[in-house]
């Protein structure tokens, strides 16, 4: 039979998040979004978090094969993005660049790449830049070039809507050595801050996800040492780049369906406080069973997406194959998390339109969360090249 | 250790006895159970000799059980798991017994002097044992005094159909409701959760075999989605079922769960009902192919134990109370 609990020790880690979440995520994140500007790196919040050893939650673990680092990902990434998705992606730590690093990189790159990030001191960040202005869900479509010249790698292209580029110690940047061989082509490189050629950096401004920059630049000759071709010349002769190098389960996908599910259960939380402070009064209210039903449905709908999430982790836990369960999830979760923010919306009125009211910073931030990590077309595409053979092209 | 969502060895080996029963023994006489209103006596036997759903098995395995058997056939499915509805009612049906329980959701029924009165114009069975009606957190066990008419039902025609008529029935027993609600509708749940993954599977295989324009209808896109969220659709309703399923086992209410795991299956169900028939087009039409059955089945399923209309108002009476944080 199923168990559904989450356990004493991951309970406490989630209460942790809350007080967190409570105290400063959600605060900042609607301060970031009353302002129009992502919370700049030198926040006192985040020398502290990191003091406190907090990094992001993606589901992706740093020790690979940590006992329940799925399991663990999908629940903390929930309730992180309950209070804020967009603070979540703002944490300080390793974020997207650590898969291919664990997956990848040399003995020699990991040391030195993580070094940084052992001082507990001053928060550090990593990013990870593959999407193009001209490549998105399509990444063979990749037009940066990387192109060997003695002891370096000279890049040409530009990266855009990257998590955390700018304040990064350093950017996994994908480059192609031959347009032609698509993914086979494929190269990562450690860019490290200061590199030159590493030009027009600046953040995109976005409807929603405030808090946390996506920032976009172009690399003009940008020469990277060969130490720094993650992995080096001999993974990328043996094996079939990052794709090869990933397990063939996933965790990203359903930790990142767990944070539309976070998003949606702090819109229904919202709504349904509306309803009873608004609703509870001794006078009836025409619209209040419309109200309950909505309430009904929001709650009902984040709780099977939390399901599918959840079943897409405890199988990446499991080492067995979760492409079209993960997949699943990030179709499901981001659909009805849309959904679910709209109804709380309905459910203010009026009010669910101003910042007043919360719902509508909810309403733009999901929007993401079906666009991210491969849109729900994507995810869908996905489903039925396993389920019915759909040809790639 | 935080949460598991695998089924363990014995669970696994229970569904695959009950699917091995379903495609050996169901579904050659897919057709023949509907016409005849019913299955034969000696089937019912065959069925309960495996002993998948006795007294002593849990809402979660009669959850798989019910699954395996209404991919098949949802109307055999009733017929077979005769008690299934009156399982939360404790001694309201002894082993062998075919009930049905009537959620008196529009107040067609009247109690006096030990005695009830009312009619519900359908029950899915010609003839039956015990009748549980439920008003309210009071469940009345009528075991004599039912007339019932035959019916042409929707759909669900190998259980039966009948206006169930009682006029003046001695009442046996009153029960609290307690538990019982919530199983009735994980019950009629799981049947939906079945039923809508036949239907998926029928129109998927048959996406992968009939060609137009030159290649497999599911590989054009608007199908290939389509097929895709069907998918979905039944695993999000699997995954609700089984999760009243199992917090009734623990001894919980359920109540919320439940009601959600019915509104959930239904509403999943009834998008993958009629687009499994749309996918097989004018063949889902004809009753050549199954899909038209389960689509019948299905808007028939939604209706029983007061429906996934009952289930939704339930869940909306909750939802202001309801906290839906992780536990």
């Amino acid at each position: 039979m199923i168990d559904l609990a989450i356990g004493a020790e991951l309970e406490a880690e989630v209460e942790r998040v809350r007080g967190l979440g409570r105290e400063f995520l959600r605060p900042l994140g609607i301060e970031a979004d009353q302002r129009g500007a992502p919370v700049p790196p030198d926040h006192p919040f985040f020398a502290m978090a990191w003091r406190m050893g907090l990094g992001q939650p993606l589901g992706v673990e740093e020790r690979p094969g940590r006992r329940g680092g799925a399991r663990r990902g999908v629940v903390l990434a929930e309730e992180m993005s309950y209070w804020d998705r967009g603070m979540s992606v703002a944490m300080p730590g390793l974020g997207l660049g650590g898969p291919p690093l664990f997956a990848m990189g040399t003995p020699e790159q990991k040391e030195r790449l993580l070094a940084p990030f052992r001082d507990r001191e001053h928060p550090h960040w990593a990013a990870f830049g593959m999407t193009e202005p001209g490549a998105g869900s399509d990444v063979a479509a990749i037009e940066t070039s990387a192109v060997r010249d003695g002891d370096a790698w000279v890049l040409r292209g530009a990266k855009t809507f990257i998590s955390n580029a700018m304040r990064a110690d350093w950017i996994v940047v994908w480059a192609t050595v031959d347009r032609s061989a698509g993914r086979a082509g494929h190269r990562a490189f450690v860019v490290e801050r200061g590199t030159p050629g590493v030009e027009d950096m600046r953040y995109e401004h976005k409807m929603g996800l405030v808090a946390y920059e996506s920032s976009s630049f172009t690399l003009r000759d940008c020469r990277v040492p060969a130490a720094n071709l993650l992995g080096g010349d001999r993974h990328y002769a043996e094996r079939a780049g990052f794709k090869g190098a990933m397990r063939s389960f996933n965790a990203t996908r359903p930790a990142i369906a767990s944070m539309a599910i976070g998003i949606a259960r702090a819109a229904y939380d919202a709504a349904r406080d509306f309803a009873r402070v608004h609703y509870t009064l001794e006078r009836a209210v025409p619209r209040y069973q419309r109200v309950r039903e909505k309430l009904a449905r929001m709650a009902r709908k984040l709780e099977v997406g939390r399901l599918l999430c959840w079943r897409a982790a405890d199988l990446a836990d499991a080492e067995q194959p979760n492409e079209v369960e993960a997949s699943m999830a990030k179709a499901f979760a981001a659909g009805i998390a849309q959904e679910a923010t709209g109804l709380a919306v309905d459910v203010l009125g009026d009010t669910g339109v101003t910042a007043d009211g919360y719902v509508e910073k909810l309403y733009r931030d999901v929007k993401a969360m079906d666009i991210v990590e491969g849109t729900g077309q994507i995810q869908r595409i996905v489903i039925a090249r396993r389920l019915v053979g759909l040809p790639s092209a | 250790m935080s949460f598991r969502l695998a089924l363990s060895d014995e669970e696994r080996l229970v569904r695959e006895t009950a699917r091995r029963f379903a495609e050996d023994r169901l579904l050659p006489r897919l057709r023949a159970h509907e016409q005849a209103r019913g299955v034969a006596p000696e089937l019912v036997r065959e069925f309960a000799a495996l002993g998948l759903v006795g007294a002593e098995a849990g809402a979660f395995v009669r959850a798989l059980v019910l699954e395996e058997l209404a991919a098949v056939d949802p109307g055999a499915a009733v017929a077979l798991d005769g008690t299934g509805p009156a399982i939360g009612f404790p001694d309201a049906a002894a082993a062998g017994c075919r009930a049905v329980v009537v959620d008196d959701v529009d107040d067609r029924f009247r109690l006096h002097d030990g005695r009830i009165d009312g009619e519900a114009p359908w029950v899915p069975a010609d003839r039956i044992d015990v009748a549980v009606v439920l008003k309210d957190e009071r469940a009345h066990v009528v075991r004599e005094g039912f007339r019932l008419t035959a019916v042409k039902p929707c759909g669900l025609e190998a259980a039966g159909a009948s206006r169930l008529v009682l006029a003046g029935a001695p009442v046996a027993a009153v029960v609290e409701v307690r538990h019982g609600r919530a199983h009735l509708r994980t019950w009629v749940a799981a049947l939906l959760v079945g039923a809508a993954r036949g239907a998926h599977h029928y129109a998927m295989r048959y996406a992968t075999e009939r060609t137009a324009f030159g290649r497999p209808i599911a590989h054009h896109q608007a199908l290939a989605f389509l097929i895709a969220d069907l998918a979905i659709a039944v695993d999000a309703a699997r995954l609700a079922v089984w999760r009243a399923a199992a917090a009734l086992d623990r001894g919980e209410t359920a109540e919320w769960e439940a009601a959600t795991a019915l509104a959930e299956a239904a509403e999943q169900a009834l998008f993958v009902g009629p687009s499994a028939v749309q996918i097989l087009g004018g063949h889902g039409f004809m009753k050549d192919h199954p899909v038209e059955k389960w689509m019948r089945d299905i808007r028939t399923l939604a209706s029983l134990g007061g429906g996934r209309e009952a289930a939704e108002v339930a869940a909306a009476g909750l939802a202001v109370e309801h906290e839906a944080g992780l536990r």
